[in-house]
């Protein structure tokens, strides 16, 4: 498991999400890349009922790289705890169903090609909040290196050699805190369910 | 031209049975002592029995010097003469002849060139791989074999090591009795796995922390097996038979530089990647980091 930045990509204005897709497909094989199948990160996000006090939320989230495990996250207001477990903890959830009751319209996914190019592997993700297109996510990992600040300048560089200047100087910020510590699967997690978030919430004002 | 040949014969035969005598020197040092050399002393025997050997070796040697010299190097490329009209051979059978003719021709030549370059070469650089030392109290102090060290003198020696780097640990174990295999952690970037022969590097695998400590298997990742590439010609370069601490100890201090592996750009193009690898060579002498294009 290496160190993972995730990046948004925004889309201009005359061009749709399956062309942009298209755009960075033809980008990343013209460096070499070989397409290494499909991938899909999904959120679902659960409430408790008002009889538990204060409102609790849970995402559930999924991403292909671990397919045995289910990662989820509980945000009681005041601290957010992670919770790593593997795939049954989905049928938990459903027996939970009289206290934690998922929110309508709100699954979260990103999908679509994976690439592998040297030790990096590169993910082009379409998001859709509940099928509605909203966006790119492009998901890039080194694999080799397990602290972001060894190779935060590394995968920077690799970042703007193919995403060109959007991509932005200093990490982002969920890593800019961990930059010294070893890099686990959650941290991809929680970075997707940062994006997923705000993806949301232009959702609602719409 | 018929006496050419012979002479030749005789010299590729000389060179025969000096290689075959060379293999009984060092199957009979292999095997060492053998039941057949008796109880008393066993030591003794084996050692004649050396001697014997390695005299026969030396009579060998030079009956090849002498039948090598006695030869004389062609005078210049070879001329095809008549066989050139074989081209215009007409019965179809024997129109292959030519093509087959050029080929061998082609062969011939090239070896011509080939060795020509060699034996310059070999006569501007010695090859005597024997370090000699000539005065008999220098020669006490050397030690004789790199390969044969008591186990105590390399683990004080690995241990020297272990406590000259603070974000290097090192761990031993020992499968084969005498040679210890070492496994070097550097910080939190890679592993190394080393197999030692005496006080001689004899193996080295560059890997992710994650990976297994299995010796035979390369890494997953290109960078490390780049570095294990690396890290290979290094250990040829400080390879020092005298000086075997020295060896290991300018090894280790180079190693211990890919400590900023993913983090160094390139010295010469101030880049971290090229071809997607970040610089996975380092300098023998500075230690600077430089892509392998650039070096």
């Amino acid at each position: 498991m290496g160190v993972t930045v995730l990046q948004q990509f925004p889309i201009v204005e005359q061009r749709t999400g399956p062309s942009t897709i298209e755009l960075l497909t033809k980008r990343i094989v013209a460096l070499g890349a070989t397409q290494q199948g499909q991938f899909l990160v999904d959120c679902e996000t659960y409430s408790s009922v008002p009889q538990l006090g204060a409102q609790k939320t849970v995402h559930v989230l999924h991403n292909s790289e671990q397919p045995a495990t289910v990662f989820s996250i509980l945000e009681t207001g005041s601290k957010t705890i992670p919770l790593i477990t593997d795939g049954l903890f989905d049928l938990l959830m459903m027996k939970m169903s009289n206290f934690y009751q998922s929110k309508k319209q709100t699954k979260v996914e990103s999908k679509g090609p994976r690439f592998e190019i040297g030790d990096f592997s590169v993910k082009l993700g379409s998001v859709a909040v509940s099928q509605n297109f909203k966006g790119i996510l492009v998901e890039v990992e080194y694999r080799p290196c397990i602290v972001p600040a060894m190779c935060w300048d590394l995968i920077r560089e690799f970042l703007q050699g193919f995403l060109g200047s959007s991509v932005s100087s200093t990490p982002p910020p969920y890593l800019q805190n961990k930059m010294q510590e070893v890099y686990t699967p959650n941290d991809t997690i929680q970075q997707y369910l940062e994006h997923f978030t705000v993806y949301r919430k232009s959702h609602f004002k719409m | 031209m018929e006496r050419d040949v012979e002479q030749l014969h005789a010299a590729l035969n000389a060179v025969k049975i000096l290689r075959s005598n060379v293999g009984y020197v060092f199957e009979s040092v292999s095997n060492g002592l053998r039941a057949d050399h008796g109880e008393d002393g066993k030591d003794a025997k084996f050692v004649t029995e050396l001697q014997v050997l390695l005299t026969t070796v030396n009579n060998n040697l030079r009956d090849v010097e002498n039948a090598v010299s006695n030869l004389t190097s062609p005078p210049g490329a070879f001329n095809l003469g008549n066989t050139t009209y074989l081209s215009q051979e007409t019965t179809q059978e024997r129109q292959a002849l030519y093509g087959q003719l050029v080929n061998s021709y082609k062969w011939t030549d090239k070896i011509r060139e080939y060795s020509a370059v060699a034996g310059h070469i070999l006569q501007t650089n010695s090859i005597s791989k024997t370090y000699k030392t000539f005065s008999m109290t220098k020669r006490r102090k050397t030690q004789t074999s790199i390969h044969n060290v008591p186990p105590d003198v390399i683990e004080n020696h690995i241990s020297a090591i272990d406590r000259l780097f603070t974000d290097m640990t090192i761990t031993t174990s020992r499968p084969f009795v005498l040679n210890p295999i070492i496994q070097v952690s550097l910080g939190r970037v890679l592993k190394a796995i080393i197999a030692f022969k005496g006080l001689m590097i004899e193996w080295v695998v560059i890997k992710a922390h994650a990976e297994s400590n299995d010796i035979w298997t390369e890494s997953r990742y290109r960078v490390f097996q780049k570095v294990t590439e690396n890290s290979h010609a290094a250990m040829c370069h400080f390879y020092a038979p005298t000086m075997p601490e020295l060896g290991v100890r300018s090894f280790m201090h180079w190693l211990h530089s890919y400590i900023t592996l993913f983090s160094s750009p390139c010295k010469k193009c101030a880049n971290h990647l090229h071809s997607n690898l970040p610089p996975t060579w380092r300098d023998l002498r500075t230690l600077e980091p430089y892509h392998e294009e650039c070096k």
